[in-house]
């Protein structure tokens, strides 16, 4: 009896069309109908459409058909940079949101959020680059640097009401070499609130080494579903037998 | 018709979407003359109980909810933080009333063991303590999912069933017509839906 480990299946899509991505670099040839929707445990769409302005319509559009036909939870983000976005966000059919650079460009936003809709209703996405001796958050799709530390911008953000942290490790997107094991650990132990891993998963792994790390509750993948014929329950299969508890 | 209440924070769409897949007309209504029609009602959840009760203040709806559910006796599922807003009083951000349907107030988790993180995020068994038509045909235990930082504690007389997170918690409850579950049954895939369902046509 007891909580289970979660596996996150990560969609992007650009203008309401859905593609995976490496090293942040877009490759459009995938359907929603691809995310085997029954075994996930939870599903994050995430809008990366550039710039501020648009209307989001396509995107809103595209999660709202998808979450008609989906009955796991669904976290939704890209472009909330006030408390009046987010919604618009649950009216598409998001049970939480992700919220990124515009929580780094206003941090009072996580607060304001989590007052709303309850902190269980905020997870803070940190993108992450390698640096020596360490590692910077960067914003804005991870172009721009923002001198912070990822760990400590973690343990900011849970201080103002964020329910989860999202961590992801930019130079791993799309690289199958496994998690940054590293960043993972550092921020894990940062927070004493969940933590989402996500960019590097190439085999199941990959998964159970992160959830080695003590306070990881979730394993988020973007790519390995597209590019191998290997499914979700297959993953689960794998880490039920090394001994992770998984809802199979 | 499933009258699914509007208070402006609940994750309506998904909970209309599950009442629709299981074959039944929902409608998403702020309006006491559009909810006094429905045969049952759903008060979905996802936000801060202080919100919740002044959202459900602003609209008018307290007297004519209470009327419906406790003089007309229809049926009302609470879904997350609308399980918690049938209750008295929470604890959430300040004191706040709840909707007093019954017993019992919301705490915050507060797990002994410090390795077990809040909010309590995720897929949790989910085990019997009471009959009750909601979980008929459903595995005991059964996994939901879930997703809080505060909980019901209420009278072991109307709790069906508990999930445990260091220590067990309520997980459902039943007093009478009055039903409601900590856990999302319209995210819980097939388990969730058939809760969905028995509540539809069995309550």
């Amino acid at each position: 009896m007891m909580l289970r480990k979660r596996i996150i299946t990560v969609l992007t899509l650009n203008d309401g069309t859905l593609f995976r991505t490496k090293l942040f670099t877009p490759d459009y040839r995938y359907t929603l109908k691809f995310v085997d929707a029954w075994s996930v445990d939870e599903i994050a769409i995430l809008d990366v459409t550039r710039g501020d302005t648009c209307d989001r319509k396509k995107f809103f559009g595209a999660v709202a058909e998808f979450a008609q036909t989906c009955f796991v939870p669904i976290s939704v983000g890209g472009g909330i940079r006030k408390l009046e976005d987010v919604g618009r966000y649950m009216k598409a059919g998001a049970d939480k949101v992700i919220v990124n650079t515009g929580a780094l460009e206003n941090p009072q936003m996580i607060s304001d959020i989590a007052n709303a809709y309850g902190a269980q209703c905020v997870v803070l996405s940190i993108d992450a680059q390698k640096r020596d001796g360490g590692y910077e958050v960067m914003s804005h799709f991870g172009a721009t640097a923002t001198g912070r530390d990822p760990a400590e911008w973690a343990k900011q953000a849970e201080a103002l009401g964020a329910g989860e942290i999202l961590i992801t490790a930019i130079e791993r997107d799309g690289a199958l070499q496994g998690y940054d094991l590293e960043l993972s650990r550092k921020v894990a132990e940062a927070v004493s609130i969940p933590v989402q891993v996500l960019g590097g998963c190439g085999n199941w792994q990959h998964m159970t080494q992160a959830f080695d790390i003590p306070g990881v509750s979730a394993a988020c993948t973007q790519n390995i579903y597209h590019f191998t014929e290997q499914s979700i329950a297959s993953a689960k299969k794998y880490l039920a037998a090394k001994g992770v508890p998984v809802r199979v | 018709m499933i009258g699914i209440i509007d208070y402006g924070l609940g994750n309506l769409r998904s909970v209309l979407g599950a009442v629709e897949k299981l074959g039944h007309q929902g409608s998403i209504s702020a309006n006491p003359s559009t909810l006094e029609l429905a045969d049952k009602l759903i008060l979905p959840g996802v936000g801060a109980f202080g919100d919740g009760m002044r959202n459900l203040a602003e609209r008018g709806l307290i007297d004519p909810l209470s009327e419906l559910v406790r003089q007309k006796r229809v049926p009302i599922l609470g879904i997350c933080l609308g399980f918690q807003l049938l209750a008295e009083r929470s604890e959430e951000f300040g004191d706040h009333a709840g909707l007093g349907w019954i017993p019992g107030s919301v705490r915050r988790i507060q797990p002994s063991d410090t390795a077990l993180r809040v909010p309590h995020v995720g897929w949790n068994d989910f085990e019997r303590t009471r009959d009750c038509i909601l979980f008929d045909d459903v595995p005991d235990p059964a996994l939901f999912y879930f997703v809080h930082s505060y909980h019901l504690e209420t009278a072991p007389e109307i709790t069906v069933g508990i999930c445990t997170y260091g220590a067990p918690m309520c997980a459902a409850v039943q007093s009478g017509n009055v039903f409601g579950t900590q856990f999302h049954p319209e995210k819980s895939q097939q388990h969730g839906l058939k809760v969905l369902q028995n509540f539809l046509e069995r309550a």
